[in-house]
C-alpha cells in the first residue's frame, strides 16, 4: 500500500507539472493592470478581472488575425476532408490496377517533411502569384493534412461492413445514394475526429505562415502572438490573455475527440 | 500532429481474415457485374483530386528544392528570372562551412535528447498510470490534455513569462526557495541554456501524446500474462522484461519514429525565444534553412540545405520506415 501512495504523490505531482502552464496563463491574464510585473511573490492570485482580455481582445491586429486563422485553417481542413474522403472511398471500396502504389503513397507523403519544402513552396507560391495571399496558405494547409486525412479516413471506411452500401443498392439505391444514406452517416464519428486533428495542425502552424504572409492584415494568429512584444511592450498579463484566447477553440475540439485521438497509434504499429 | 494513424474502428477491420479485404471483394463483384466504363474507371475519378494535390503541392516541390540547390539563385536571379546552373557549388559552400556541422551536430543531440527524454517519460507515465487509483489517474489525464491542447505559440508566449529574467515565477520561486543568485538570472543567454528551456517546453508538450497512446498499448495487454507471470514467481523488473517489453515493443518504435519526426523539424518554438540566438547559439537546421533562405534570399544554398536537412532525417528513420513500408504493404 506504501508503493500505492508513493506512487499516487508521484502522479499528483506530474498532474501540477503539466497543469502550471495553463494555470498561470488563465491567473497571469485575469490579474488587475499594474499588478502582473511586480516582484512580489503571487503564485496564488487574489482578485480577478477581465481588463486583460478586453485588451487583448481590442489590440490591434488580434481579430482580424483570428478572422484568418479562422478562414485559412476552416477552408484548408474542408477541401482536405472532402478530397479525402474521395480518396479514402476509392482506395477502401474499389479494386483497381495501381491501388496498392497509391495507399503506399499516401503513407509516404504524410510523412513528407514539410518545414525542407520551404523554398520550393516559396517559390511556387511567388511564381502562381499567391505570395502574401491567404490562399497560398489555405494550399499549403491542404498539402499538409490531405495525406494524413485519406489515410485515417481509408481507416474508418474499412471499419464499415461494405455489405451494408450493398444491401442499400439491392434495394435500389444508385452508388451515390448507397454511400450518401449509408456509408456518410456511419462515417460521422470518423469525420469529427479526422478534421480536429487537421484543424489542430493548421491552426498551430507557424513556419509557412510567417515566410508567405508578411503584411500585418493578412497575418495569421501563431504570427500575430509571436509578435506579442510589438504589440503588447512587456503587457505580460495582456499576452497572457490573447494565448488563453487561442487556446479556447483548439481546447474544445480536443475535449470532443479526446478518446479518439488515444487510441489512434496503436492499430498502426509495425509488429517486431 | 500529422501523422501515421490508424483509428479505432480500422482496428476491427484487421480482423478480417487478410485474403478477403472489402475492397477486393467488392472489386470482384463489380467485375463480374461487367461494369460500365464510367464504372470502371470511377476509382480514378475519385482519386484524382487527391492525387493531383499531391503530386502538384509535395512531388513538385520534393523535386524543385533539387534542382533549386543546383542553381545560383539570390534575389538578383530571382526578379531577373535568370536560370544559372552552379553544379554542386551551393553544396560546397554549405559543407565547407563549418557553421553547419556545428549546426548539424546541434540538431542531432537536440533531437536526440528531446526523443529520449519525451518517449522515456512518456513510457514512465504510461507505466504508472496503471497503478493509480482512479482519481488520481484522471487528473493526471486533465492536467496533460490541456498541456497537449495548448497551441504551440501559446505555450511558447506561456513559457517566455515563465522564464522571464525579472517578473517570471521560476526565478521568483527559486529565490524563494533561497537560491538568491537567480535573481535577474537569464535563461536565455547561451545557446545551452535556451535549448535546454526549448526542449523542456517541448518534452512537456509531447509527453501527453507518447503517455496516453503507451497507455492505451498497455491497457492492451491481456491480464492472464501478468497472472502467469505473478504465479511463476516473477519479479516487477522481470515481469516488465518478458510480459510488458515485447508487446509494447513495435508500439514504442513507432511513436520514437514519428517523435523524431517530429522533433527534428523544430521550428517555431526555438525562432519565437531567441532567433536561434543568442548568436547562432540555439541555430538548428530548420532555423538555418530559413536564415538562409527567407531572411538573406540564399535561396539555392537554402535549398541545398533543405536537400541535406532530408538526408540526414532520411538516414536516421530509414531503417523503421523500410520496415513500416513493408508491414504496411502486407497489410493493403
Amino acid at each position: 500500500m506504501l508503493k500505492k501512495s508513493a506512487a499516487n504523490v508521484v502522479g499528483l505531482a506530474l498532474a501540477l507539472f503539466f497543469l502550471f502552464p495553463t494555470y498561470w496563463m488563465i491567473t497571469s491574464a485575469l490579474k488587475p493592470k499594474g499588478t502582473t510585473i511586480t516582484s512580489d511573490y503571487d503564485l496564488i492570485p487574489f482578485s480577478a478581472t477581465l481588463t486583460n482580455f478586453v485588451t487583448a481582445w481590442t489590440k490591434p491586429g488580434f481579430l482580424s488575425s483570428l478572422g484568418n486563422s479562422l478562414l485559412v485553417t476552416l477552408t484548408a481542413v474542408l477541401a482536405a476532408i472532402v478530397v479525402g474522403i474521395t480518396a479514402a472511398v476509392a482506395m477502401s471500396r474499389f479494386a483497381f490496377r495501381g491501388r496498392k502504389s497509391f495507399v503506399l503513397l499516401m503513407l509516404v507523403a504524410q510523412m513528407a517533411p514539410f518545414e525542407a519544402l520551404l523554398i520550393p513552396m516559396f517559390l511556387m507560391m511567388r511564381d502562381l502569384q499567391l505570395y502574401e495571399h491567404l490562399s497560398s496558405l489555405v494550399l499549403v494547409y491542404f498539402a499538409v493534412t490531405l495525406p494524413f486525412c485519406a489515410w485515417t479516413l481509408r481507416g474508418f471506411v474499412n471499419g464499415i461492413p461494405i455489405e451494408l452500401e450493398e444491401a442499400a443498392m439491392v434495394d435500389g439505391c444508385g452508388r451515390w445514394g448507397a454511400f450518401q444514406k449509408v456509408t456518410l452517416p456511419l462515417l460521422g464519428p470518423g469525420l469529427v475526429a479526422t478534421s480536429v486533428f487537421a484543424f489542430i495542425t493548421a491552426w498551430n502552424e507557424f513556419l509557412f505562415a510567417k515566410v508567405l504572409i508578411r503584411s500585418q492584415d493578412s497575418e495569421t494568429l501563431p504570427v500575430w502572438l509571436s509578435g506579442f512584444q510589438t504589440a503588447f511592450g512587456t503587457d505580460w498579463g495582456g499576452a497572457m490573455a490573447a494565448s488563453a484566447l487561442f487556446t479556447v477553440p483548439a481546447l474544445v475540439f480536443f475535449l470532443i475527440v479526446q478518446r479518439k485521438m488515444v487510441a489512434g497509434v496503436t492499430a498502426g504499429a509495425v509488429k517486431g | 500532429m500529422t501523422a501515421v494513424k490508424t483509428t479505432e474502428t480500422a482496428a476491427p477491420a484487421g480482423d478480417i481474415p487478410p485474403a478477403l479485404p472489402p475492397a477486393v471483394t467488392g472489386g470482384a463483384r463489380e467485375r463480374r457485374r461487367r461494369g460500365s466504363a464510367f464504372d470502371r474507371s470511377l476509382p480514378y475519378l475519385l482519386l484524382a483530386p487527391a492525387l493531383i494535390a499531391i503530386l502538384w503541392l509535395i512531388g513538385w516541390p520534393v523535386i524543385s528544392v533539387f534542382v533549386t540547390s543546383f542553381r545560383q539563385l539570390n534575389l538578383g536571379e530571382l526578379v531577373r528570372g535568370e536560370i544559372v546552373w552552379t553544379g554542386f557549388d551551393n553544396y560546397a559552400t554549405v559543407l565547407r562551412d563549418e557553421r553547419f556541422w556545428d549546426v548539424s551536430l546541434r540538431t542531432l543531440v537536440f533531437t536526440v535528447s528531446v526523443v529520449v527524454a519525451s518517449v522515456g517519460m512518456g513510457l514512465g507515465i504510461a507505466l504508472l498510470m496503471r497503478v493509480l487509483t482512479p482519481w488520481v489517474r484522471v487528473a493526471l489525464q486533465i492536467a496533460m490534455l490541456c498541456a497537449w491542447a495548448m497551441p504551440i505559440l501559446a505555450s511558447t508566449t506561456v513559457y517566455q513569462w515563465m522564464f522571464d529574467q525579472n517578473y517570471g515565477i521560476l526565478n521568483k520561486t527559486l529565490v524563494r526557495l533561497g537560491f538568491d543568485s537567480f535573481a535577474g538570472y537569464s535563461w536565455f543567454s547561451s545557446g545551452t541554456s535556451t535549448l535546454s528551456v526549448v526542449g523542456l517546453l517541448i518534452v512537456w508538450q509531447a509527453i501527453p501524446f507518447l503517455a496516453f497512446s503507451l497507455y492505451a498499448g498497455l491497457v492492451g495487454i491481456p491480464r492472464d500474462l501478468y497472472e502467469a507471470a505473478g504465479i511463476d514467481g516473477a519479479t516487477g523488473w522481470q515481469t516488465f522484461r518478458a510480459v510488458t517489453w515485447p508487446e509494447i515493443k513495435s508500439l514504442l518504435m513507432m511513436v520514437t519514429f514519428l517523435s523524431t519526426l517530429w522533433d527534428f523539424k523544430v521550428f517555431a518554438q526555438i525562432w519565437v525565444f531567441r532567433e536561434g540566438g543568442p548568436s547562432g547559439e540555439s541555430t538548428t537546421l530548420p532555423v538555418l534553412q530559413y536564415l538562409e533562405g527567407i531572411a538573406k534570399s540564399h535561396f539555392g544554398v537554402a535549398a541545398a540545405i533543405s536537400v541535406l536537412m532530408m538526408v540526414i532525417l532520411g538516414l536516421i528513420t530509414f531503417q523503421y520506415l523500410r520496415k513500416l513500408l513493408q508491414t504496411e504493404e502486407g497489410k493493403i
